[in-house]
């Protein structure tokens, strides 16, 4: 990491407060239109998708439901639940857009999603060990955690997260790998296993068991549709989430560091740690304007579709701190995201020998 | 009955499984509103009738609310929300209707005086005109006529007449048998709010001997006097009802327990004001104040810039936080009163029932927290 005086960081700080604060005495009228229309358009795809569904026997139909419903999900996951969830409009004080009260269209609870993604992941990001986003405690990206021979197979392990990745996100808290290492009870988890399984199932009771009862004599098209979308939204998303802090730059950190850090050095880790990705106006609205996961991560309760104009400032308060800004194509970027899955998987020394470049 | 009851639990539960949230039937809000806002399910919505111009700065609306609205006792009032710039805003205002008038035609009527400064009072004057849909909650509070009838006088200053222009009407409708006084206080004849109804309630009411006193219209102001209670015939017998500016309420309570009239026999009721702007030399001298933690019904005070967060640590709660510095939403919760500074930018929030972040919040005088 770029190594800053405190006075920097103060000087690094009180920049970026300035951006904050210019945003949020603009705040107003025009974002909640924004998110008030984001909110019709995915109520209109869900409803429309929900109703074609059951003439999926027809394939353009098919296709189009299963789409609409996808693309449902993939906005209210991305555009509005997260966003609302990290309290991008709790000043708007409509209850139904309230971070605490929020709950989303996807198998993690949301209590349990504010605790391990909004506090532990924006609190610790990117510090090996105390954020457990840093590769899902399933991957190796760094060479701050030793080679183990299962790790040769983790691109495979990546594929099944993808898949399968509501899920992988949805027990994220069980903290599988510690229970495994004896270092906390199943006990212990208890409480949270209940709230998982309550959530998942109310999931799972939507998607795969009621909706396709109800149209019963096309059920398995509706189950075939249904799954398709949740598999386009589970594909979709941790490509994008992939694509914020495991690109080649983005940085780690170790904890030792990050002890009594001040505001300037969090800012400076965000900053270093995440990186975004280029696009049009649907790509950010499908990836809930994590494509600018720099700004986000530095301002995560600003509505996410004001990043776009704070980049600009936020590329400018970087050239004059001389601190890297990692942006990309997606392509280019997600390329490089595979290939640190690779990259990692193979021993230290194999490693080395073949891509000739520490780190 | 039951059948049905049992219905609409089971079709309750099922929509929180479908849409994930506790007010299913509010999910299709968004698209249903465009077709017609009367169609929302997250509040009550009552379409404005009718727009009157009562005085200079005072407005009666006329609402429709939707028929699924519970109805109203004269001299309570509801709470209304409205979108002010992106930000929902709730107020509390009296109904000033006769309950009558919504049993018979659906109708309600708020009496709103713009308040200096007053962000939503001044927002209605200018942007509720005929067609637009507010949200309403339901009626309450107990300023509410004595059962059986008993001699009854009305104490009200400006625009604190408005509950008690709905009791009149519910009073002349249902012929209350006993002796009714009104002293009304304006400052000028100008300002007498609904003149045209306080006037024929004179007329067609028998019993109210109504008394309109301009307090600004001579070089020395005119209050509320000892000759004005003790013109009243058996004062002491009276059921008496405050409403208006504090100033008039001290005033008013003062003479009253001088006149011997029992605290029991005196009702007052909420009046709004206009907040009085913070002072930022102030703002440092008077950091910390009395907190109230409603559900856990404790109360704590603080001086300086504690946080509410650390106020509640320290008195024994453990709400639920995260960063601790203001990034992760985790302590968020609603203030219902009271005024808080935010750490960080160092602004003063509202003085109304909002969102705020217990970790970055320093109470400005007494705060009272929904948690």
């Amino acid at each position: 990491m770029k190594q800053m005086t405190e006075n920097q960081l103060q000087e690094l700080a009180q920049d970026l407060n300035t951006i904050r604060d210019e945003v949020v005495a603009d705040l107003g009228e025009k974002d909640a239109r924004y998110i008030r229309r984001v909110i019709r358009l995915h109520r209109a795809l869900e409803v429309g998708g929900r109703v074609m569904m059951p003439f999926g026997f027809i394939p353009p139909v098919f296709a189009a439901a299963t789409l609409s419903l996808g693309l449902s999900k993939i906005i209210e996951n991305m555009e509005i639940g997260h966003n609302v969830m990290h309290g991008q409009y709790d000043w708007m004080n409509d209850p139904s857009l309230h971070s605490q009260t929020y709950e989303w269209d996807t198998a993690c609870s949301s209590d349990s999603w504010r605790r391990t993604h909004n506090y532990e992941h924006h609190t610790y990001t990117n510090i090996i060990g105390k954020d457990r986003d840093y590769g899902y405690a399933l991957l190796r990206l760094s060479d701050d955690e030793k080679w183990h021979p299962a790790h040769s197979l983790q691109f495979f392990n990546y594929l099944l997260l993808s898949v399968f990745f509501q899920w992988g996100v949805g027990l994220h808290e069980l903290e599988f790998e510690r229970i495994r290492s004896g270092e906390i009870r199943l006990r212990d988890k208890l409480p949270f296993l209940k709230d998982a399984l309550r959530k998942g199932g109310r999931q799972a009771f939507k998607d795969y068991v009621f909706f396709p009862l109800i149209t019963f004599p096309v059920a398995p098209v509706v189950l075939a549709g249904n799954l398709g979308a949740n598999l386009i939204r589970n594909l979709w998303s941790s490509t994008v989430i992939f694509c914020g802090h495991f690109t080649q730059d983005a940085e780690t950190f170790n904890e030792k560091d990050c002890e009594n850090e001040s505001k300037g050095h969090w800012y400076l880790r965000q900053l270093t740690g995440s990186s975004n990705f280029t696009g049009n106006k649907w790509v950010h609205l499908l990836s809930g304007h994590l494509s600018y996961q720099i700004e986000h991560h530095v301002f995560p309760d600003l509505p996410a579709y004001r990043y776009p104009e704070i980049s600009e400032k936020v590329q400018a308060v970087c050239r004059k701190h001389g601190i890297g800004y990692n942006t990309g194509t997606f392509r280019h970027q997600y390329g490089t995201v595979v290939k640190r899955i690779l990259k990692y998987s193979l021993p230290d020394r194999l490693r080395l020998r073949l891509t000739n470049q520490p780190a | 009955m039951l059948a049905r009851n049992t219905q609409t639990k089971a079709l309750h539960w099922l929509g929180k499984q479908l849409f994930n949230r506790n007010d299913p039937a509010a999910f299709f809000d968004p698209l249903l509103e465009k077709f017609d806002p009367m169609l929302v399910q997250a509040y009550t919505p009552a379409r404005v009738e009718q727009v009157i111009q009562e005085t200079a700065d005072t407005r009666t609306f006329l609402l429709k609310p939707a028929a699924r609205w519970q109805g109203f006792q004269a001299g309570q009032h509801v709470n209304i929300c409205v979108d002010v710039g992106g930000v929902r805003r709730t107020r509390t205002f009296s109904l000033s209707g006769s309950p009558r008038l919504w049993a018979q035609q659906g109708l309600v009527t708020l009496t709103i005086k713009r308040l200096p400064g007053g962000l939503v009072t001044n927002w209605l004057h200018d942007n509720l005109s005929l067609g637009a849909v507010i949200g309403l909650g339901e009626a309450f509070g107990d300023f509410l006529l004595p059962e059986p009838p008993q001699p009854v006088l009305f104490i009200a200053g400006g625009s604190g007449i408005t509950p008690v222009l709905s009791q009149l009407e519910a009073m002349a409708a249902q012929d209350f048998l006993a002796p009714v006084t009104l002293l009304y206080f304006v400052r000028t004849q100008q300002d007498v709010i609904a003149a045209e109804r306080l006037k024929a309630l004179a007329n067609r009411y028998s019993a109210l001997t109504l008394n309109v006193i301009a307090t600004h219209e001579n070089d020395k102001p005119r209050y509320l006097n000892s000759q004005d209670l003790a013109g009243v015939r058996d004062l002491k017998a009276r059921q008496v009802f405050l409403c208006g500016p504090k100033g008039l309420m001290d005033l008013a309570n003062e003479l009253l327990h001088q006149h011997g009239v029992h605290e029991k026999d005196i009702h007052s009721t909420f009046f709004s004001a206009a907040a009085p702007a913070l002072n930022p030399d102030l703002a440092n001298q008077t950091l910390g104040g009395h907190v109230q933690f409603e559900k856990s019904n404790l109360k704590a005070s603080s001086e300086g810039d504690a946080s509410l967060l650390e106020i509640a640590e320290a008195s024994g709660l453990t709400p639920r936080h995260g960063c601790r510095m203001g990034i992760c939403h985790q302590c968020s919760c609603r203030k219902t009163s009271g005024t808080v500074i935010n750490r960080l930018t160092g602004q003063a929030s509202g003085p109304g029932d909002e969102s705020i972040q217990l970790c970055i919040s320093i109470p400005h005088g007494p705060v009272a927290i929904d948690a």
